[in-house]
């Protein structure tokens, strides 16, 4: 159907090769060859313009590629479309709000939702959105207006970067209580069982959330570093948050003193 | 970059609010704990931007916004909205706000948002 340029992984290197893209499955032509039937496919991810894609087999192989937007957009539609994966019709906005602000061009697109081992895909012909579990946040079935109609959906929020992002599914509710029963299931680990935080806490969770350095949570909640830092163990504990980088405080010794003082003297 | 008003019942909020929008280089001019006050700020500075809270006692930002709007129809006010109060957004964008953000939220796409009614 369509010999398309590419660049594919192997033995730890990328090399530039060719794959010839068929309605029920692509082959690599070049630098070695492969076939890989979309329905063997089992688990397929993105990361920054990669395509992880795991087939079946014992061990399962995977591949990585790399092209342009428009080859990618074509495997991921065709793969999504026709791998082993829970699959179904509906409509999905993604990104409905992306970190609280409403994203003013937000459409319903008509599509398919493919639940896979570690990603869920939003497809349809001109958009294909992947939401790595492991990333999501918060889902919930919940009304939303819809062509004046308020009508069942599926709210999911999950992490994009460092954005989080809402998106929406919308079929029969019937449909939309199996999904959220999945993905409950699959996302089981990120569940806080009984884990109360203290309003400190959670005002410092919401703090961090916005974006505040550790500085200006000091400054907003008032409230000394070592406090601050049980609170981060807490967190850390919980499995709520990372540490991203470890800031120092220092004080001058006697030279750094010395280098300042004469460093603002007048020139003689 | 703007001289705005925050309104939102609880102080916490209000001075996240105040810190990302002094962060986004914006010149906080005044702030209130309901909608009465917001009305009678609004009237007193004259800021060129709003951030209101839809949930508060007393008068609502709902209320709020329709008061602000009689005193200036130009007002630019982005209305601040729970998680589950997305239908308030509606009823807001009908009453003439400008833009909507979502609680909670993260910094720079609010101040992407306050930057892009600032400049409407």
């Amino acid at each position: 159907m369509a010999l398309v340029p590419v660049k594919i992984e192997k033995d730890g290197k990328w090399l530039v090769g060719r794959i010839d893209l068929q309605q029920d499955s692509m082959n690599v032509v070049e630098p070695f060859k492969a076939a890989i039937p979309y329905k063997s496919v089992i688990d397929l991810e993105e990361k920054k313009n990669i395509l992880i894609v795991t087939v079946k087999g014992d061990p399962p192989v995977i591949y990585r590629i790399a092209s342009v937007e428009k080859v990618l957009q074509a495997m991921k539609r065709f793969i999504a479309m026709s791998c082993s994966a829970y699959r179904l019709m509906a409509y999905f906005m993604s990104p409905a709000v992306r970190g609280g602000v409403m994203v003013t061009n937000a459409t319903w697109e008509k599509g398919a939702i493919a639940v896979l081992k570690s990603t869920i895909w939003f497809v349809s012909q001109n958009k294909q959105v992947s939401v790595a579990l492991k990333e999501v946040t918060s889902m919930e079935i919940t009304k939303k207006e819809v062509q004046k109609n308020q009508v069942d959906v599926l709210k999911l929020d999950h992490m994009e970067n460092t954005d989080v992002v809402t998106s929406y599914v919308l079929c029969p509710l019937s449909t939309l209580q199996i999904l959220i029963n999945f993905l409950k299931d699959a996302t089981k680990d990120l569940e806080i069982t009984g884990e109360e935080l203290d309003p400190v806490a959670a005002q410092v969770g919401m703090l961090i959330y916005s974006g505040m350095d550790s500085h200006a949570i000091e400054k907003m909640l008032n409230i000394p570093y070592k406090n601050l830092d049980e609170v981060y163990e807490k967190l850390l504990k919980l499995g709520m948050a990372e540490v991203t980088q470890v800031r120092r405080e220092v004080q001058l010794t006697p030279k750094g003193v010395r280098f300042i003082t004469e460093s603002v003297k007048p020139p003689t | 970059m703007g001289r705005i008003l925050i309104v939102d019942d609880t102080l916490f909020m209000r001075t996240l609010l105040k810190n990302i929008l002094f962060s986004g280089g914006h010149d906080i001019v005044g702030e209130a704990g309901d909608g009465d006050e917001a009305i009678a700020k609004y009237q007193e500075l004259k800021p060129d931007l709003v951030t209101m809270d839809v949930v508060m006692p007393k008068v609502n930002g709902i209320e709020a916004l329709k008061g602000i709007r009689a005193i200036d129809p130009n007002a630019k006010v982005v209305m601040c909205t729970a998680v589950g109060q997305e239908q308030m957004v509606k009823l807001a964008i009908k009453t003439g706000a400008k833009g909507y953000i979502v609680k909670p939220f993260q910094a720079p796409k609010v101040l992407e948002e306050i930057k892009n009614v600032l400049s409407s």
